[in-house]
């Protein structure tokens, strides 16, 4: 299972599992935002490199009009994936 | 030692079916939550690869999944392919700043750096790929 949506304080927030086959419903809501937003990954028990790679694009998009995400309450496996992908560098993380 | 083994539809949408069929192993051999993520991570990342790369395969992946004392092997077998080495794709520059990195190439990234051992053998006669992995489990 997995969903996303925006909140009205324009928070994304992600639950249940962000693997390969949900990407394209992912894209729907990362494709509409264009300013800086906070992601929430509180709901969110495993991601994949298809949502990070998703995430990345956005990041870069966003970050070519000076604006970015923040990401907000990884868990501790999600956070040693973005660390081995060298996110750091590419996005402010929430500890 | 639990050994397990399916095959799978070489569809992206067949990944739920692996969850639940990996949540299955998790329950039987009682690994603990990280090992149980990198199984996942590392199953979905092969398995994604082979459906993307390896277009015009037959129709079935084998995944085969065995935990022996305190490793875990994986396998995956695709049929009727070309050869594709995951083991020599170049490293991802995780390390750049955003201007200077494309996306793409992190997902065999993050599987070598989280398994202890992988390993490709490719049959000519056959057209048949194998990806094995071993996973050491901490103590």
């Amino acid at each position: 299972m997995f969903e996303i949506k925006r909140s009205d304080d324009g928070t994304v927030h992600l639950d249940g599992r962000f693997d390969a086959a949900q990407v394209a419903a992912a894209k729907e809501v990362f494709a509409l935002i264009d300013d800086s937003c906070v992601v929430d990954f509180a709901g969110l028990s495993y991601i994949s490199s298809a949502g990070l790679g998703l995430l990345f694009a956005t990041q870069k998009r966003l970050v070519d009009r000076e604006m970015a995400l923040t990401l907000t309450n990884l868990n501790p496996h999600i956070r040693e994936v973005f660390r081995i992908a060298g996110f750091d560098n590419i996005f402010t993380i929430d500890e | 030692m639990v050994v397990m083994r399916r095959g799978f539809r070489r569809e992206i949408d067949a990944l739920d079916e692996i969850f639940r069929f990996l949540e299955d192993f998790v329950d039987e051999t009682a690994i603990d939550d990280r090992a149980a993520f990198t199984v996942k991570l590392v199953v979905e990342e092969l398995f994604t690869n082979m459906v993307r790369h390896n277009t015009g395969g037959g129709d079935v992946i084998d995944l085969t999944i065995d935990r022996t004392g305190d490793e875990i092997l994986l396998e995956l077998i695709d049929s009727d392919v070309e050869p594709f080495d995951p083991t020599g794709v170049p490293a991802a520059p995780v390390t750049k700043e955003i201007g200077e990195r494309r996306p793409g190439g992190l997902g065999l990234h993050i599987v070598k750096t989280m398994v202890d051992d992988l390993d490709y053998r490719y049959e000519p006669g056959t057209r048949r790929m194998r990806v094995s992995v071993t996973k050491r489990l901490e103590p």
